[in-house]
């Protein structure tokens, strides 16, 4: 059997008639003309010109509050512990309508826009004046289920593509060698829904993400041969002899461009073989650029209790193999932080604890997200990148339990960063609580930001439409619109 | 709004002196009104509408329009309404509508004239949602017979032929030549029963001389129990059928398969067609006695469930009301969208845009399954049993109703007394809570059914000594709401020995305290004190004889059991204790926990003395008002409820099927409703907190004259609500029934419908392509037996389906896509038939049918999120090489193999599925686990079968692509296998073209 460096390194010479012309033909995402919609995407021409050409999006499992990382209260601090008034009848996913509580966390201020971040995030501090924060965004139930399809493909309902399957429809593969939608779950589980928040649904099947596993002996299922009796040697020869015998079948059966395609797909196939494994080898990272993302003692053994150390070795990993993936021309790449409700807990949904589960998860994502950002902006990639931190919604102001916030689909957070978005903006304030917008009548929509998103990549959300069962769908449904405040 | 205030002062006082007639009448015959009102309706209404007034204004009524301001008669530059729809100043577009498309110039000319004509509006009209009202459409017309062509050609071999052909030469097209016998038994054995023919079939039909041979050959598929299997699997894409609920936490759904067996075997038993959509919406009223009668109703259950939002959220609050109306959404869409074509589930938040259909229409539907839930539902059970059951429940409701009026004779006499006792106990109950609870809560015996099985709990101090007192203290526990004083004993005895519990007998122990007699109040938190000075003792024993009730159970639990010496130490710590029985779960419940010095003690001490004497003023009381023969009828009551109780669970179970219910086991939120329907609203904009008018149960108008409400007599079941919506479409008189089933019978055999949208014939679909073929195909289907079987044989006997799948330059120069069937169209297979041809022909496939499915994957972690780990899965593993339509399906991780294949998502209703090429493909069918050891097995098969390594390769051509080697063939594949053996050429060949796609 052949592990993976063994492969790679016999293959080189192995079947490398197919894969030399891959390691030639990788492009340098930069060096791509800024208007083009990549090779097969659907849409040819770009509706106006666009600011960015990838998307990093990054998804909290569970829910994280917005109170507790974004979103200073200093009325909670004033209040904390008196008996909450929201002023009108709540109804809480678990009744969890205690006294107003303050956050845990110490909250300071950062950058020219002196933004004020909680301590759990405060690796972003330096960051802040290159993100805009979207603090009067809107969910429709308190549901993990509903809610988190609502962000990943805006629909409540099973049934209905992710943002980057719509996006890598739309847009294509900037580099063949490599999947277009790339997904890094938590690699302790899935959150609510699995896989399906990144399905393609009636979308072509080739629109779906891509899971990465990086800590498993199989990064990508499937990418290489696990048996006994296949060598370098037999390698190569199935790819030719494939190639013969298909090409044969397809000369007989002329003006069917599918045996072409799939001929094609074979040598694409080759291709991937060399340039996915490639694109997750870190070890010729620099030690500042490991020790940046929290992955100086990578490896390490961690104690059983949750905390931050731990936590930044997972993200921070997944967040360089984003840098990798989108410097090697991959489209769209979600990083999923917080796995299902098991036990213990090890996603955001900090009924219990706010302090325990939210500190060592927060600042592991920060740290991680922190290296991101800064790698981003100095490798020149910031800037036609954006990168989206959301959540299913936010968590109330209100005490759960002793130390534990309860769901808050009313307000949460989200923020942007790179790709055409304006840096130290705040935009939509939520009320005093953090309970609800402060505007109750002009609230953000996951639909606006969508919209906004398709227009920084040059899309028209309204006019990017595909007929399933006898409905034009969009990303948006009916809704959306692009949200100016926050473009640069 | 100050700009606002004066708006409205100027419109009062431009009424005044104006007068309102301007408004009020539609004098003028030529009057701009109706296309005002058509903008309006079509661009305004949605925001401005009475119920929502966004921006406080609404234009649904006259009168509200006139209080608004925003409108003077006869002068458009002083109105404000225009003002929202031209571009201002400083602006790139006019801020109304918002978020739509600006109105077109046109529109706002329109609007600025009618102004000026003094906006005249008819009295009394106001605006309404728009209605799409025209109901001429091609798929609401009935079904007419149409002529069949009769043009005269050999090539014409039955009458889909002769419509086919017409439209051939309307087109200038021409017809291919048949395809060759070896093309014709791959393609119509596939396409029949869904498996590769095997070499010798292949051989028998290539060289038999019979002209029928053909003939025989379908027959012969057809009658195959794999032909069920083959097509009940393009019925479950349709109807979303999976064995994992979906959403979040997607468990599992252990009972769903019966269903999917059920289709399976009508599809093998010909049902007719409409008794197989009877038995899937209404069998259980339907065809009462009949297992498919509830089998079928899996149809109903088919869908995702969202378990959270029904089990762990209540149906009052806003989210599990959510829930509830999105599942009945579901239910209504896979009816409507599988059996009818037609997108109804457009109407749930307005009415449809391009189809007739209102959101009155929508909830009518709604209403019409209001009442059942999805859930295990028995369907097997022997009528006896069924006849016993009804017999003992009966029984039960009988012995309980006497139960009752003794309570309410008992209550009678009690009078005012005894109810102000039981409202004190109640008060005082809510003021106890608890100092410090400790997460040891005591003893906890074993869950009886029985109020007087009796269970003990005993301690041995070790050696014999004097004790003084005996000390019993109460559990506290929440379960069930019931708090202090849980599991205390109703009656029970404390017994002191010397003499282990094996040899002891009666005259070695001492009762010391007996409270056997007589029901006991509950102490709640007070301890119970019994005073046995100058005993002796080293055993101490509790026996409870009557159980505290738990929740529709009886237990016998204590906190503490302390016995003090003569110099008041609790010498029972430490002490060794036995029992009849015990829950041991700790921290919480454990026998050591009776000794731990560790009991409940309640904050408000004044509290629970009062509420200690209240129970026992209560028991007194009971004492005196129930008279010894009532006590005794009463017992025995309660003893025989226990025994029907005990009779009715030891009654064979049945099987079950997951599947639309009514009367299931209550999970958490999730409650039967005994068959009482929900009241179903119709929602303002689909939303749960704007309900308006009860919705009433109907069925979808296809006329403007037909009456969409069902006829039900007022005392009508849920079950008739079902039953009336079933014959509502199997009814012959049903257009769009007949013609949805043809069309997708048709698709599996072409690859392309001849409506190409299978689940949509409204306006938003593609028209047919043969629509006369179209309605012969379904009066021929409707009007002769409804068999599916019958409707297979004619299209593959047609000359049509009989084409090869060659090239022609003109032809395709029309007709590139093949659309009017100049060809047959080569298609690959799909992801099951990939699977199920590697399992054949390495000789691994299992034809065992039906029954639970087998898993693709690992199950990890079952009791909260269940983790589905297809990368831990060995494929090796026997029990896995069934037929795919057995699989396990998970609806949120789908296999990724199959879902790389372009298998069906079955969170999504797929009538047809997808073709792609793609690299992760090339891949999948490289490398996965599964294709490297089949590869192996088949070569296996080979070397086993053949000696020689020539035979080898040219049988495991026969077997995966059903012809010989050429003579280049056979010596690339045989350098190849010398080179790289057997198991390396079986690999490349799953990766044949040749073996994925059919000519």
């Amino acid at each position: 059997m052949l592990n993976r460096r063994d492969f790679l390194t016999n293959t080189a010479w192995g079947f490398g008639g197919l894969a030399a012309q891959a390691m030639l033909h990788t492009e340098d995402a930069r060096a791509e003309n800024s208007i083009s919609t990549g090779s097969n995407g659907v849409i040819q021409t770009l509706h106006h010109p666009p600011k960015a050409k990838r998307v990093i999006q990054l998804f909290m499992g569970g829910a994280a509050s917005h109170i507790d990382l974004w979103d200073d209260k200093p009325a909670l601090r004033k209040h904390h512990g008196e008996k909450s008034d929201f002023g009108e009848h709540v109804e809480a996913f678990q009744n969890g309508l205690g006294p107003w509580m303050q956050s845990p966390f110490k909250f300071q201020g950062y950058g020219e826009s002196g933004k004020q971040l909680s301590e759990a995030v405060a690796p972003l501090g330096e960051c802040v004046d290159d993100m805009a924060f979207i603090h009067n965004m809107v969910g429709k139930t308190g549901v993990h289920s509903q809610a988190t399809y609502l962000q990943a493909t805006g629909f409540q309902q099973p049934g209905f593509p992710g943002m980057g399957s719509w996006i890598s429809y739309g847009l294509g593969s900037i580099n063949e060698n490599l999947p277009t939608f790339v997904v890094l779950p938590d690699h302790r589980g899935f959150a609510s829904n699995g896989p399906k928040n990144w399905g393609s649904a009636f979308l072509p099947a080739k629109a779906q993400g891509t899971m990465i596993f990086p800590q498993r002996e199989n990064p990508i299922e499937d990418l290489l041969p696990h048996a006994d009796y296949v060598t370098p040697a037999s390698e190569q020869a199935t790819f030719e002899l494939l190639d013969k015998i298909n090409r044969q079948h397809e000369a007989q059966r002329q003006g069917d461009l599918r045996f072409e395609s799939r001929i094609r797909s074979y040598e694409l196939a080759a291709k991937m073989q060399l340039s996915a494994p490639e694109a997750l080898d870190i070890s010729q990272e620099t030690k500042n650029t490991l020790k940046m993302y929290g992955l100086e003692k990578a490896g390490s053994t961690y104690p059983d209790k949750i905390n931050p150390e731990e936590e930044a070795e997972y993200f921070g990993r997944k967040c360089l193999i984003a840098r990798r993936l989108i410097e090697r021309g991959v489209r769209f790449v979600q990083i999923w932080s917080g796995n299902d409700n098991g036990f213990p807990r090890r996603n955001w949904d900090s009924h219990e604890d706010i302090q325990r589960d939210h500190f060592p998860l927060a600042k592991g994502m920060a740290v991680g997200t922190a290296a991101l950002i800064k790698d981003l902006k100095q490798r020149g990639l910031l800037e036609d990148t954006i990168i989206l931190w959301t959540t299913e919604f936010g968590r109330m102001p209100s005490t759960q339990g002793a130390k534990g916030r309860d769901h808050n689909p009313f307000v949460f957070t989200n923020w942007l960063c790179g790709g055409g978005i304006k840096g130290g903006t705040s935009y939509g304030p939520s009320d005093q609580w953090g309970y609800k917008p402060l505007d109750r009548t002009n609230p953000t929509q996951v639909y606006d930001v969508h919209a906004t998103i398709l227009h920084q990549l040059g899309i028209d959300h309204r006019r990017f439409t595909v007929r399933h069962n006898g409905i034009d769908r969009r990303l948006t449904n009916v809704h959306g619109h692009v949200i100016k405040d926050i473009l640069a | 709004m100050p700009y606002r205030t004066l708006r409205n002062i100027a419109t009062i006082l431009l009424l005044f002196t104006l007068g309102i007639s301007s408004w009020a009448n539609a004098k003028e015959p030529e009057s701009l009104f109706p296309q005002v009102k058509a903008i309006f309706e079509n661009h305004c209404l949605d925001c401005h509408n009475q119920l929502e007034q966004k921006g406080d204004f609404s234009l649904q009524t006259l009168s509200a329009l006139q209080e608004s301001g925003m409108l003077e008669p006869g002068d458009p530059a002083a109105s404000h309404l225009l003002s929202v729809i031209i571009t201002q100043e400083d602006e790139d577009r006019p801020s109304m509508p918002k978020n739509k498309d600006p109105l077109s110039k046109e529109q706002v000319e329109l609007i600025t004239q009618w102004i000026k004509q003094g906006a005249a509006w008819p009295e009394g009209i106001a605006l309404a949602q728009p209605v799409v009202d025209d109901f001429d459409w091609w798929s609401f017309r009935p079904i007419q017979t149409p002529d069949v062509p009769a043009t005269e050609n050999t090539w014409i071999r039955n009458p889909i032929d002769a419509f086919v052909l017409r439209k051939l030469n309307e087109k200038g097209l021409t017809p291919s030549v048949e395809a060759n016998r070896r093309t014709l038994i791959r393609r119509v054995t596939y396409d029949l029963i869904g498996l590769p023919p095997t070499p010798e079939e292949v051989q028998a039909f290539v060289s038999n001389p019979d002209p029928l041979a053909y003939e025989k050959l379908v027959d012969r598929l057809l009658k195959s129990p794999h032909y069920g299997e083959r097509w009940a699997r393009h019925w479950l894409d349709v109807v979303k059928y999976a064995d994992t609920c979906g959403y979040d936490k997607d468990k599992l759904r252990p009972n769903a398969w019966p269903y999917r067996d059920y289709v399976i075997r009508s599809f093998n038993q010909d049902k007719p067609y409409s008794q197989f959509i009877e038995e899937q919406v209404a069998g259980d009223v339907l065809f009462p006695g009949n297992p498919d009668g509830i089998l079928g109703l899996g149809f109903i259950a088919a869908g995702p469930w969202d378990f959270i939002g029904h089990v762990e959220v209540p149906e009052t609050k806003i989210d599990g009301k959510v829930a509830r109306n999105l599942d009945r959404d579901e239910m209504v869409s896979n009816t409507i969208n599988t059996f009818t074509s037609l997108t109804i589930q457009c109407a749930r938040c307005h009415n449809h845009k391009f189809d007739p259909f209102t959101q009155q229409h929508y909830y009518g539907l709604q209403a019409i399954f209001s009442a059942v839930d999805r859930a295990e539902r028995v369907y097997d059970l022997d009528p006896k049993v069924e006849q016993q059951k009804i017999d003992l429940n009966q029984q039960l409701t009988k012995y309980q109703n006497e139960q009752k009026n003794i309570e309410s004779a008992i209550q009678a006499e009690g009078g005012e007394e005894l109810t102000a006792l039981v409202q004190q106990i109640k008060e005082l109950s809510s003021k106890i809570s608890l100092k410090d609870k400790a997460p040891q809560f005591g003893y906890h015996s074993q869950i009886s059914k029985n109020q007087t099985s009796e269970k003990w709990v005993e301690i041995d101090l070790g050696k014999r000594m004097p004790i003084t007192s005996i000390t019993l203290r109460p559990c506290h526990d929440d379960y069930g709401g019931i708090g202090a004083g849980f599991g205390f004993p109703v009656r029970y005895q404390i017994i002191i020995s010397n003499t282990p519990a094996k040899i002891r007998s009666d005259q070695k122990q001492n009762v010391v305290a007996d409270f056997t007699q007589q029901d006991q109040a509950n102490p709640l938190l007070s301890p119970i004190k019994i005073d046995v000075t100058g005993n002796q003792a080293r055993y101490i024993r509790v026996t409870a004889t009557k159980l505290r009730e738990r929740k529709n159970d009886y237990i016998f639990a204590l906190a503490e059991l302390q016995v003090f010496d003569e110099q008041g130490t609790n010498v029972a710590l430490k002490a060794k204790v036995t029992s009849l029985d015990s829950i041991e779960a700790p921290v919480r419940w454990a026998r050591t926990n009776l000794i731990d010095g560790i009991w409940p003690v309640s904050k408000n001490a004044d509290a629970e003395k009062q509420l200690a004497q209240a129970q026992k003023e209560h028991v007194t009381l009971l004492a005196k008002i129930i008279p010894s023969e009532r006590a005794k009828q009463k017992e025995a009551l309660e003893k025989s409820i226990q025994e029907t109780k005990k009779q009715l669970s030891a009654l064979p179970q049945g099987k079950v099927v997951y599947a639309a219910a009514s009367n299931f086991k209550t999970e958490g939120n999730f409650k039967p409703t005994m068959g009482n329907p929900r009241p179903v609203h119709f929602l303002y904009r689909g939303n749960i907190q704007a309900p308006q008018d009860l919705a009433l149960p109907g069925v979808l108008p296809l006329t403007k004259e037909a009456v969409p409400n069902l006829s039900l007599d007022p005392a009508h079941t849920e079950g008739d609500r079902r039953a009336a919506l079933a014959h509502w479409i199997s009814d012959k008189q049903n257009p769009l029934t007949w013609r949805s089933i043809v069309n997708r019978i048709w698709l599996h055999h072409f690859g392309q419908a001849i409506v190409a949208s299978p689940n949509d014939f409204g306006r938003m679909g593609q028209l047919p392509t043969h629509p006369e073929l179209l309605d012969w195909l379904a009066l021929e289907f409707r009007d002769h037996g409804q068999s599916f079987k019958s409707l297979h044989r004619l299209i593959v006997l047609s000359s049509t389906y009989r084409q090869a799948s060659s090239h022609h330059e003109s032809n395709a120069e029309i007709d590139g896509s093949n659309q009017y069937l100049w060809r047959a169209t080569r298609r690959r297979l799909d992801a099951e038939e990939i699977r199920d041809s590697i399992l054949t022909v390495s000789g691994k496939l299992n034809r065992t049918m039906e029954g639970p499915g087998f898993y693709q994957f690992v199950l990890e972690k079952t009791t909260h999120s269940p983790h589905y780990e297809y990368h831990k899965f060995d494929p090796n593993d026997s029990a896995s090489h069934r037929r795919s339509i057995y699989r396990f399906i998970v609806r949120s991780s789908p296999d990724p193999y199959m879902t790389t294949l372009d298998c069906a998502d079955s969170s999504q209703s797929t009538p047809q599925r997808g073709e792609t090429v793609t690299s992760l493909q090339a891949l999948a069918l490289l490398n996965n686990r599964f294709n490297l050891a089949m590869a192996e097995h088949f070569a296996n098969r080979l070397e086993k079968e053949y000696s020689k390594q020539q035979d080898q390769i040219k049988a495991a051509l026969q077997l995966s692509i059903g012809r010989n080697p050429t003579e280049t063939e056979q010596t690339q594949f045989q350098e190849f296998a010398d080179q790289h053996g057997m198991a390396n050429l079986c690999r490349v060949l799953f990766n044949l073209s040749e073996f994925v796609y059919l000519d």
